[in-house]
């Protein structure tokens, strides 16, 4: 179909060309997602239990909390992410996706390898790295996969009929840019054949996380939220000139920030990091008063809706971001370095921002697609109670729990063990938070998977009927 | 940004100049480095591990250690310390007199304060902490000033921190310390101790072994779960394994079987023996304090 | 596209738009701001990129100013640096000697005298002959070891052989050398057991 000859391409025909992709990723981030909160449980199951796993090498804390992390940004937040992109990419260039089957074989490609990297972990054969995990096979599988998905958006904005950007190409385009980028980068250097010597390894995982983590997130979630909060609220975006603010000084400073404070590596290191994570406060700044600027009056009551889930998410965003700029100035960091606190952190950025507004985007965007009302409407609006409740009820006591810890830590007179156990008490809340967080990713699940089982049901009825339906006289051979 | 290729630009310089900055500018001020010496002496640093130590850096890895552990001392000072050893022929209240009539001299008012605060009701006890700060120009001129009336001082250099105060290292970790690690098991929580230098505080390979079978046993308030299946529980030969753990009843399995290490809890306990810091390097200087034994 | 129910609608389908706006002059004033904080922050606590800097030092000269210098800690630390390359191949790292090559210095009589005039005299000039350590004897050719070391290595070296090992004596100092030295003269060669034991301690 040429765009060019038929100027207004039906948004039901360009929801309809996604319909497979966005299944394929959905369907898998979902699991993903259940599957990385129940290791996620089992994990903090170690600090309430100690000898629970004791004769079982699978489950210890470390394989367990390394492959749930890795499954709630690898299993869940890029894939998730990237069916949003490709539909937004589809929508904002009022035409098709491009290329359908690439991101139907890229989305099988990417489970295939976090699978394949999952099991790797459990195996004992985790690289080392953190949030790199995954070895050399399973890497090479999520890059390609990537790679797949980049190039049918790339072509579906090539395709656009309205040839002006809209802000969020910027962010989205520089999120497909940014985690090949990246992710080709700290593999090379880091899984390749000669890994450099010595702490430049540490160093190199630290800017990976920050790009994936800080970076990438926050590209492609503020991208995505800079889409359907004007489209769900029913008003322009607010300001075009923050938002481009906010891209140029989130790429420029944000990708410096990362080297912790204290770190064994040479003082200039921690010095850029903070002054990037200073300079980074700007974007964030500049985001919330988009965010504010396009949310406020808007005359949508969202009832646990999607609007309720990118709200909640934008507003993650900037306690989240702030939160993790603050880890790098060294004052606080004496006090918060190296405790439950970056834990707590890096679940904000990933729940509280990233899962929330892909899961709002989910629900927005898999009714369009299939054209079909969600199977379960009442659960997605506990959906949303559940995972606010209970990702606060899950990052709030962490990061309460790490400052204690870091104060008792940075008191030679207090004894270790005291450390631990001033941590342990807000750690049991933290998992009750957690229970609810899956209880609503299950509902996430029951929606997907029953919304596919409809629709596959609904194509094997449309075969069997298009055979049994009645010859016309026309068909009849005479 | 009106073109899709004015993005691409945009994320290009932005990353590149990321990528030049922590990645390429990294790896080439740290990532052809050598061994380095220990300060003042011909020791090459860090020394090369054993085998077994290097199999169970394998090992602390694959078992996900460095998700409770840090392997990194974090120092927030440094301090020139003097101290008097020696009274000589004179004595104590004679001693703090002089001192404290040497604090005019300019080159010393500044320390004034901290010294006579610190001479304050001594009796001449050694050895006494006469200066504890930042300069060593205070150091090297008192030291000369009392070398000059028969008494003996001992300057020092010390790492100060929580860190090190708790007896996690005698000085911050640095690059050199990590030269021969791959990948680096940093850590970022400390669930658990910092074990950069666990094998100074805990150099016998039995009590790593027990501690790891049963954490509780040798550490009373331990959050650490029990590794047990490193370790083999079998029935009793004709006689004891030599290598069996020795374990308090609470924790020792049933009446004639004992608990021998795997290899590789072997290997991982010759490499947390092996951790190690406390020689003083030039980025990280510290006065040692122990002639051979 | 069986199962669409919706008609088909007309163009201006609901694509948000922005709205067009200049960058706003405020942050960008507060971004220059915090550039130059951050900037005098660079300056003060970055080494200036040295990577021997290590945080909490902030630069080369400060970090130069807690390198140990002198004191008893440091000349032992030089003067087991001297003893492994020089004395430690034949007495033994660990100063308990080796059959066949050198007696063991750990607890020797001739290392723990009160004084060590005769002491220093043995690397300076080394020793031939019949000689007893410990009760055990000994006949080898020691040679004049310390002859080529300047004076604060050899004082270094007999001090740290005095205290190491459980051995208590007092330490050495390179004026000590020197005076030995200059009394000494040319005379250089070994020493036998009776004519060291005719020296004074």
């Amino acid at each position: 179909m040429n765009p060019t000859e038929n100027n207004s391409i039906c948004p039901n025909v360009v929801d309809a060309s996604c319909r497979v992709p966005l299944l394929a990723l959905f369907g898998g981030a979902a699991l993903w997602l259940v599957l990385g909160l129940v290791l996620g449980i089992a994990a903090m199951l170690s600090f309430h239990k100690p000898d629970l796993f004791a004769d079982c090498p699978f489950l210890t804390y470390g394989h367990a909390s390394a492959a749930a992390n890795d499954l709630l940004l690898y299993g869940f937040a890029i894939p998730a992410a990237l069916g949003v992109m490709l539909w937004i990419f589809a929508r904002l260039s009022q035409s098709p996706l491009a290329l359908p089957i690439v991101p139907v074989v890229a989305a099988h490609l990417w489970h295939v390898g976090v699978l394949v990297g999952t099991i790797s972990i459990f195996l004992g054969n985790s690289t080392g790295h953190t949030w790199l995990e995954y070895p050399r096979g399973a890497s090479v599988l999520l890059f390609a996969a990537f790679m797949l998905v980049a190039v049918s958006c790339v072509a579906t904005m090539g395709f656009r009929v309205n040839r002006e950007l809209y802000p969020s190409h910027w962010f989205l385009f520089a999120a497909l840019l940014w985690f090949g980028w990246s992710y080709a980068t700290a593999n090379l250097f880091l899984i390749g054949h000669h890994p450099p010597r010595g702490v430049v390894q540490a160093v190199i995982d630290w800017w990976l996380t920050n790009n994936l983590l800080f970076v990438w997130l926050a590209l492609a979630g503020v991208g995505i939220a800079f889409y359907l909060l004007p489209k769900i609220a029913g008003k322009p975006l607010a300001s075009s000139g923050y938002a481009l603010f906010a891209f140029l000084t989130l790429v420029f400073f944000g990708a410096w920030v990362g080297i912790p404070p204290g770190a064994p590596v040479p003082a200039w290191l921690p010095t850029v990091s903070a002054f990037a994570a200073l300079l980074s406060v700007g974007p964030v700044v500049a985001i919330a008063i988009v965010t504010w600027k396009t949310v406020g009056g808007a005359n949508v009551s969202c009832q646990g809706g999607p609007f309720c889930f990118i709200k909640f998410g934008m507003l993650s965003f900037v306690v989240s971001s702030l939160l993790y700029l603050g880890e790098f100035c060294p004052h606080y960091s004496c006090v918060v370095g190296l405790t439950w606190f970056n834990a707590g952190v890096t679940q904000w950025q990933l729940l509280g921002f990233a899962g929330m507004i892909l899961c709002g985007g989910i629900y927005e965007i898999l009714p369009r697609v299939m054209n079909r009302e969600l199977p379960f409407a009442k659960l997605a609006r506990v959906n949303f109670f559940l995972f606010a409740g209970g990702t606060l009820l899950f990052v709030i006591p962490l990061l309460i729990g790490g400052v204690e810890q870091g104060w008792k830590l940075s008191d030679a007179a207090v004894p270790f063990a005291d450390t631990g156990a001033v941590a342990l008490k807000f750690l049991r809340i933290s998992t009750t938070g957690q229970l609810l967080v899956l209880i609503g990713a299950l509902c996430l699940l029951l929606n997907i998977l029953v919304m596919t089982i409809q629709w596959k049901l609904g194509l094997v009825k449309g075969a069997i009927a298009a055979v049994t339906a009645p010859l016309t006289t026309s068909e009849v051979k005479s | 940004m009106k073109t899709g290729f004015s993005v691409f630009l945009a994320a290009l310089v932005a990353f590149g100049a990321s990528w030049l900055g922590l990645v390429y500018g990294p790896l080439q001020q740290l990532g052809g480095a050598k061994e380095t010496t220990v300060l003042q002496s011909g020791d090459k640093w860090p020394a090369q591990r054993t085998g077994a130590a290097t199999l169970g850096l394998q090992v602390y890895q694959g078992n996900g250690c460095a998700a409770c552990h840090t392997e990194q001392v974090h120092q927030t000072g440094a301090a020139n310390v003097i101290s008097i050893t020696d009274l000589g022929s004179h004595k104590a209240a004679d001693l703090r007199d002089f001192i404290t009539s040497l604090m005019v001299v300019p080159e010393l008012m500044n320390c004034s304060n901290a010294v006579t605060g610190n001479l304050a009701g001594w009796n001449g006890e050694l050895p006494k902490v006469l200066y504890c700060g930042a300069q060593d120009t205070v150091v090297s001129l008192l030291g000369d000033k009392l070398k000059a009336v028969g008494v003996k001082t001992e300057p020092r250099v010390i790492a100060t921190g929580a860190d090190i105060a708790r007896g996690w290292g005698t000085r911050q970790s640095v690059a050199a310390d990590y030269l021969y690690d791959s990948p680096v098991p940093l850590g970022s929580l400390r669930a658990g101790p910092d074990l950069a230098a666990i094998g100074v505080r805990a150099p016998d390979l039995n009590w790593q072994l027990e501690h790891l079978y049963a954490p509780r046993s040798v550490v009373k308030d331990s959050t650490m779960p029990a590794f047990r299946y490193l370790f083999t529980v079998q029935k009793v030969g004709a006689s004891p394994a030599p290598d069996a753990l020795v374990l308090p009843r609470e924790f020792a399995p049933a009446d004639g079987y004992e608990v021998v290490p795997t290899a590789e809890a072997r290997q991982l306990a010759a490499y947390l023996v092996s951790l190690k810091n406390n020689v003083p390097l030039y980025e990280a200087p510290f006065t040692p304090i122990t002639a051979a034994k | 596209m069986s199962d669409e129910t919706k008609p088909c609608c007309s163009s201006g389908n609901g694509e948000p738009t922005a709205t067009r706006s200049a960058a706003p002059m405020w942050i960008i004033v507060v971004t220059l701001v915090l550039l130059f904080a951050g900037a005098l922050f660079l300056d003060s606590h970055s080494g200036w990129f040295d990577k021997n800097v290590y945080a909490p030092y902030q630069s080369a000269t400060q970090l130069e100013s807690f390198q140990p210098k002198s004191g008893a800690a440091a000349a032992l630390a030089r003067g087991k640096g001297v003893y492994e390359s020089v004395c430690g191949i034949c007495h033994g790292s660990d100063g308990l000697g080796k059959p066949g090559q050198a007696p063991a210095l750990a607890g020797s009589e001739w290392v723990t005298t009160k004084g060590f005039d005769r002491l220093a005299h043995i690397p300076l000039a080394g020793v031939a002959g019949a000689i007893q350590v410990q009760g055990k004897d000994w006949n080898l050719n020691m040679a004049a070891m310390g002859a080529a070391l300047p004076d604060d290595d050899l004082a270094a070296v007999l001090t740290y052989i005095r205290v190491s090992w459980g051995n208590k004596a007092s330490a050495v100092t390179g004026d000590d050398i020197k005076k030995i030295r200059s009394e000494m003269g040319k005379t250089s060669s070994a020493y036998s057991a009776e004519q060291l034991k005719a020296m004074p301690e």
